[in-house]
């Protein structure tokens, strides 16, 4: 048999189980689907040489992560305390044909109430509100998602406004999270103006947004 | 994953989502119903991808903590096995860099010219595909374990690692022709 240094298109089908060789359609040139096998049968025999990982690592694992902080500390009545209140500025610009995007900046030492049907819930004293404005005239509805709700698209809904600028404020805690909008409850719009964005892991950004003890926010 | 019941022995298995939901509102124990589900699933491409048993669960537990580190970031918490498998996968790279650091290639190599004709064993086998691996990129090497040592469909592949289809066949091709051509120095 001469020696190939690739396999055929068709070796490379009947290797993806696209051809079973037999009944299945063209038939490979015997040394060639020897090749094929052999390599499958390696494969397999290295398979059989791998075990199965023992649990005392899920204790490791589990010893380490005690002795870390909380994968996350905001759950449902870290909202609901007397607030320490700033009032925050939108900073937004116009982003693609019809979601613009917007965010979130701050008067950081001026604290002033939220009226009250603003505010999407109360909070600690190591909160602070902050207000997201997102420019979409033509949505049909705008969330926002992030770190601090578990990224439910359907928990911070957001208002419609004047001239189609649709916000929320939302009591978030002292530290950092990450966020998206979510235009028509499928669209993920990143802040394009956020200092920080990072990978989600499923190939988008999210934005970032620190909440420092004094009010200041940044984004 | 979803939820499971089962009307027999009455066992709910709990999905992903619900898991990590209970982690993020202070349940830390509920972590190891995730560490368990996942170490039994990606044992095996670990252990492939790393090519060394002890590093592979180094990569694991690593993956694990920085995976507990990280998720309040983990947006679909329902896809959180495709989202940890990520995290696993950079820290099995890191490992196969950390071994190619310390153990030199021509060390394993597969092309031994007295062995050229020999009969190899069938543990000799494995680890003849054991070296040849190592000699593969990584993308290669990734793709060629899920297809061929743990018989992912491309489908699959595609869910976990987040390429297409079509993408992750031509690396498993690449990987078969370079395959091919280191192994084929042992006949």
């Amino acid at each position: 048999m001469m020696e190939r240094d690739a396999f055929s298109r068709e070796a490379q089908r009947y290797l993806d189980g696209e051809r079973s060789g037999v009944g299945g359609g063209v038939e490979l040139e015997p040394g060639e689907r020897a090749v094929a096998d052999r390599l499958l049968a390696e494969a397999r025999a290295y398979h059989a040489r791998l075990s199965p990982l023992p649990s005392v690592l899920d204790d490791a694992v589990m010893e380490a992560v005690r002795r870390r902080a909380p994968a996350h500390r905001a759950g449902p009545f870290h909202w609901l305390v007397a607030p320490q209140t700033v009032r925050v500025r939108p900073f937004w610009i116009p982003v693609l044909a019809a979601a613009a995007a917007l965010a979130v900046w701050l008067a950081p030492r001026r604290a002033v109430p939220v009226p009250a049907a603003t505010p999407v819930a109360a909070a600690t004293p190591d909160t602070v509100f902050v207000h997201f404005e997102l420019a979409a005239p033509q949505a049909r509805s705008v969330a926002v998602a992030g770190s601090f709700n578990g990224w439910r698209t359907d928990a911070l809904a957001m208002t419609r406004g004047a001239g189609g600028v649709w916000s929320v404020t939302v009591p978030l805690a002292v530290g950092e999270h990450h966020y998206d909008f979510v235009v028509d409850g499928s669209q993920w719009v990143p802040d394009p103006t956020a200092h920080v964005q990072v990978d989600d892991g499923f190939g988008g950004r999210n934005s970032v947004i620190v909440v420092g003890p004094k009010g200041l926010v940044r984004s | 994953m979803q939820a499971v019941t089962s009307s027999i022995g009455r066992r709910v298995t709990s999905s992903d989502g619900a898991v990590v939901r209970r982690v993020l509102t202070g349940d830390v124990e509920a972590y190891r119903l995730l560490v368990e589900r996942y170490r039994v699933e990606f044992a095996r491409y670990a252990q492939a991808a790393v090519g060394d048993r002890d590093a592979a669960q180094d990569a694991m537990q690593e993956a694990f903590i920085r995976a507990y580190d990280a998720l309040a970031t983990c947006r679909e918490p329902d896809r959180f096995g495709a989202w940890f498998f990520r995290i696993l996968t950079n820290q099995c790279r890191n490992a196969v860099a950390r071994r190619r650091s310390r153990v030199s290639l021509e060390d394993v190599d597969p092309a031994g010219g007295d062995r050229a004709d020999a009969s190899l064993e069938r543990g000799e086998l494995a680890e003849a595909l054991d070296a040849a691996l190592a000699r593969l990129t990584p993308e290669q090497r990734e793709a060629f374990v899920m297809k061929h040592v743990e018989g992912r469909s491309y489908e699959e592949m595609a869910e976990l690692l987040g390429v297409g289809v079509d993408a992750l066949k031509m690396r498993v091709h690449r990987a078969r022709d370079a395959m091919r051509t280191m192994m084929g120095a042992l006949r």
